[in-house]
């Protein structure tokens, strides 16, 4: 049930041989700079994946080129494939707007836009073509809005900047904008990291919701998180070179109680004895 | 054990003895202590406010400096004059009255009698009216006291002078102009606003250098703006910092922001009024007026234009990069395009920014009277300007020819015209400010 844990390898056991985003021996350059070194992973549909590591070891940056967001640093590159159905997504005729309008993504900073709350969510649809009427969007930011938990907090003031809510709130409506355009995936970049346990909670229920539609990859420091939220679990960790390699991935019960990488189990137990 | 129950495992001590020295981490006496660290916290404390008092008094100097400046303003704009007239008070009113209480008929008669019909008509112009029966009562006593009584200002005095020292003053005209009367007189009125130009004093106005410098703000403003604020936002969004032509570009954007005016007055006079002076003059649109001579508003605006250029980019450029990144990701996470982030998310949140910018240059702008004289701007103009191709004035040029007079009277309309400026200046900024906050608000 596991990815193989040694770089470079060209061979991709998935679990069961669906996969909505995978990566194949897929490396990442800052520059010169090798910050990924052959991951091939394959990322369950309707599945909580958990990216979990030491600081620097390049799970946020596997993260990113799922909807080619690293491509807005300047001097970075991707080598190998990563896909989506199958289809290669650095694919010389894709269009990272529309990778990007596939594949939704939530920061590890809460960022509303210093709009209304109701522009906030109608944003998406707006610039990807929205056709629909006034009646329909009203009722789109409505349904936005309930799915990511956010609707009782905020229904009565739909007039006022998201920026006025609270962290948790942010957070919560930022998800709400990604769910409004209806991505295939969710991608969540420490999205709890600047919240307190309650916000936190609110999160992971709506993530365990979020999945019964959506895919769902997360990287998260902490690692309580990633045990009691997530189905499957990916281990990165920096090599001497100070790439970052995938070191293990599997159901996220099995790695967290019978990790089968050495490296695995004391970065665990280093932490959670 | 389940992967939902981990339980911390609290830290360990290192197994052994620690040596007794590891945490004496200061050398003995290199930081005061006790007594020595009060001493040495009151001396810190003793150079804040030593600094404190410093700056506190930078502002006081700056204070002092500008109201210096309002007073001698406001000292030159008011005081005494001393008036002759060639045909006496008695002689038009009758004995005793005073030509202020006469009322329109009697003047209206009085201008009639003594003023052919084309002089009556040039008094009307002179008034921006078609008529002398437009005119109101102030205005006809002003008519008659110039045209028929021949008034003359044969000495002014400030405010300062007028007020402390008015006896003698009193004596002083007593002995040298016994036919005089002295008067109070505001140099800044109403009128001095609404009249053009004039060779004597008194009658002088600024009408022509206002419209010119509005107008030349205008057209400055709707070339620098889209041009500057589109230049920002390439080199801040689309350019690609590294290569050496956009560094040669920004560096170049940067010293530009820092040349003199008078080069782009040197700039402006060899381009747009010598090389395109088939266009700024308007020949090639069909205005003939002009004979081919490109000393015109549009000359004017264009060099005023470069000179602003650099410090609307350079503003908006920093508006446009304080907007935080994480607002660009959010909006390309959605599936937005480059141009979608920009015009949606960027602009709007540096909008304010810029703006205040652009407060910046237009003030600059507006005070601007070098590269003015270089291009051509006319110091008499009694025509209002009447579009881009027309020749023109403007408040600095004429506050400086003014200045350059021998009558004492010319200074008197300057320091007027120079409060004018500075009152155009300031609701120019204040609508700009307004619009500013305004905006600040609705998002």
């Amino acid at each position: 049930m596991t990815a193989p844990a040694t770089a470079g390898a060209k061979t991709a056991t998935s679990t069961n041989g669906t996969y909505t985003l995978a990566c194949r021996d897929m490396h990442f350059y800052y520059g010169d700079f090798r910050a990924v070194k052959g991951v091939t992973l394959d990322i369950q549909p309707q599945k909580i994946t958990a990216l979990i590591g030491p600081s620097g070891c390049g799970k946020s940056t596997v993260l990113r080129t799922f909807n080619r967001m690293n491509e807005l640093i300047a001097n970075t590159r991707v080598e190998g494939e990563v896909l989506l159905h199958g289809q290669n997504l650095y694919g010389k005729s894709v269009d990272p707007v529309e990778v990007r309008r596939r594949i939704g993504m939530v920061f590890q900073k809460a960022n509303p836009f210093p709009k209304s709350i109701y522009e906030n969510i109608a944003y998406g649809p707006r610039i990807n073509g929205w056709k629909g009427s006034k009646k329909d969007m009203d009722e789109l930011v409505e349904r936005a809005l309930r799915a990511a938990a956010v609707w009782d907090d905020v229904k009565d003031k739909m007039d006022q900047p998201g920026t006025a809510l609270s962290g948790g709130q942010q957070q919560r409506l930022c998800i709400a904008r990604a769910l409004a355009v209806e991505p295939e995936v969710i991608l969540m970049d420490e999205p709890c990291s600047a919240l307190d346990p309650i916000s936190t909670l609110k999160i992971e229920e709506l993530m365990f919701e979020l999945r019964r539609k959506y895919t769902i990859v997360i990287v998260t420091h902490n690692m309580q998180q990633a045990a009691r939220a997530s189905d499957m679990t990916a281990f990165f960790l920096m090599d001497n070179d100070r790439a970052g390699q995938l070191v293990e991935y599997g159901p996220t019960n099995d790695l967290f109680t019978n990790p089968k990488d050495k490296r695995t189990e004391d970065y665990i137990s280093g932490r959670f004895g | 054990m389940s992967a939902e129950q981990f339980i911390p495992k609290r830290p360990t001590e290192t197994a052994g003895d620690t040596p007794e020295d590891l945490y004496d981490i200061v050398p003995d006496g290199a930081l005061p202590q006790g007594e020595a660290m009060q001493k040495q916290i009151a001396g810190r404390r003793t150079v804040g406010s030593i600094g404190r008092r410093a700056f506190y008094s930078s502002l006081i100097i700056g204070i002092i400096a500008l109201l210096a400046l309002l007073y001698n303003l406001v000292n030159s704009m008011n005081g005494l004059v001393a008036r002759e007239f060639s045909v006496a008070e008695e002689r038009l009113a009758g004995p005793g009255n005073r030509i202020e209480d006469l009322d329109e008929a009697t003047l209206l008669s009085l201008l009639g009698d003594n003023l052919s019909a084309s002089q009556e008509r040039r008094i009307a112009r002179s008034f921006g009216l078609n008529s002398l029966d437009e005119l109101d009562q102030v205005q006809l006593v002003e008519a008659v006291r110039v045209n028929v009584m021949k008034e003359k200002v044969v000495a002014s005095w400030n405010m300062t002078p007028s007020l402390f020292n008015r006896s003698g003053i009193e004596q002083q005209v007593a002995e040298k102009y016994p036919d005089a009367k002295l008067e109070w007189n505001w140099w800044l009125t109403p009128r001095f606003l609404v009249v053009p130009m004039s060779s004597s004093p008194e009658l002088a106005g600024i009408r022509t250098a206002i419209l010119g410098s509005l107008y030349m703000i205008l057209m400055t403003m709707l070339m620098a703006i889209p041009i500057g604020v589109g230049a920002a936002i390439y080199l801040e969004e689309y350019a690609d910092r590294n290569t050496w032509y956009n560094r040669i570009i920004q560096t170049n954007i940067n010293n530009l922001a820092g040349v003199p005016s008078i080069v782009y007055g040197i700039l402006g006079l060899a381009i747009f009024v010598q090389a395109l002076g088939y266009w700024t003059s308007g020949q090639a649109f069909g205005f003939t007026d002009n004979q081919g001579n490109g000393r015109t508003l549009i000359s004017a605006a264009l060099t005023i234009t470069l000179l602003i250029l650099p410090l609307i980019i350079i503003n908006a450029q920093e508006a446009i990069r304080a907007v935080p990144n994480s607002l660009r990701q959010a909006s390309y996470g959605l599936g937005a395009t480059k141009w979608q982030t920009v015009w949606n998310q960027v602009l709007p949140v540096a909008f304010p920014g810029i703006l205040t910018g652009t407060i910046l240059a237009m003030s600059r702008a507006i005070g601007e009277s070098a590269p003015l004289i270089l291009v051509g701007a006319s110091t008499f103009i009694i025509t209002d300007p009447s579009g881009p191709f027309s020749k023109f004035t403007a408040l600095p040029i004429q506050i400086f020819n003014w200045t350059a007079r021998p009558q004492a009277e010319f200074r008197h309309i300057a320091a007027a015209a120079s409060i004018v400026l500075l009152i155009l200046l300031l609701s120019l900024n204040s609508l700009a400010i307004w619009l500013r906050n305004r905006y600040r608000r609705s998002i």
